[in-house]
């Protein structure tokens, strides 16, 4: 699945200026292979933690990121519709069931209803 | 026996105005099970439906009059007539296992005052499993599409 950009009707531009930097680019094909550490994701570049945490926020606010806080380590990953995702497959699922749970009572019922009027008519 | 589990499972059920051998029928019968198993316009065709454990379960469906394409492969793991039919496309018939399965069905028929109880539940794969299938291609889909991007932003700068 393509993933979208965010909710806002502006996503698309919020994406664009996150990739519109080097350094965010170089995050962003990073946490592409997997979720990283802030201090993972900072070592290559030669800057300051907090330079480089204002690219993470940047990241983070256009929504194409989300960090976490465990202890002293801030873990970095992609953002995207994941998890609403697989509440969306699942959702799927129910719908396909549910029609077809549907159309078996339909069937049932109507086979029921022609046998019960050529009972009546071969009377 | 088995578990539902809120987040991965799924459970249908209807009660139907019918006694509980016509629900059979419509299910074990393969003329019947071809008029509701597949949404119209679609056309089913059911190549097996040997309703007993390790019996094949395979349905095609056309559409427009098109060639029949495979539409369900699975296999019975436990019939009890008129009253219960377990499958799963995670095995084909006689056991074999399948390739791409990812579910199990439990279909279950009761006497209800008004008819039949007809249960439906779907088991999916376990969370962690299919969570870690979607990172895997969530992280090669919208890793790659975003690299890409970068890369042609990269090119164009």
């Amino acid at each position: 699945m393509l993933p979208t950009a965010q909710q806002q009707p502006d996503g698309l531009s919020t994406i664009f200026l996150a990739l519109a930097d080097p350094t965010r680019r170089a995050v962003i094909a990073r946490l592409g292979q997997g979720p990283a550490s802030v201090s993972e994701l900072a070592s290559p570049f030669d800057m300051g933690l907090p330079s480089f945490m204002k690219h993470i926020r940047l990241l983070e606010n256009s929504g194409m990121i989300r960090t976490q806080k465990a202890g002293r380590t801030r873990t970095c990953v992609i953002d995207g519709p994941g998890l609403s995702n697989a509440e969306r497959w699942l959702a799927e699922q129910r719908r396909v069931w549910e029609a077809q749970a549907d159309r078996l009572e339909g069937f049932v019922m109507q086979e029921q209803e022609e046998e019960a009027n050529n009972a009546n008519r071969d009377r | 026996m088995q578990t539902v589990t809120a987040k991965l499972d799924l459970e249908v059920s209807r009660i139907i105005k019918a006694p509980r051998d016509r629900v059979w029928n419509a299910w074990a019968d393969p003329e019947r099970l071809a008029q509701w198993w597949i949404p119209r316009p679609l056309t089913c065709r059911v190549v097996s439906l040997d309703v007993q454990p390790g019996g094949a379960f395979v349905t095609e469906m056309s559409e427009d009059g098109g060639p029949f394409v495979p539409h369900l492969s699975a296999c019975f793991l436990d019939v009890r007539p008129k009253e219960r039919i377990v499958y799963t496309n995670a095995l084909t018939g006689g056991w074999r296992p399948a390739t791409n399965g990812f579910v199990t069905a439990i279909i279950t028929l009761a006497d209800h005052p008004d008819g039949t109880h007809y249960r439906a539940q779907a088991l999916h794969k376990s969370r962690a499993d299919r969570e870690k299938h979607e990172e895997l291609g969530f992280h090669d889909g919208w890793g790659t599409v975003v690299a890409q991007l970068a890369e042609l932003v990269e090119a164009k700068t």
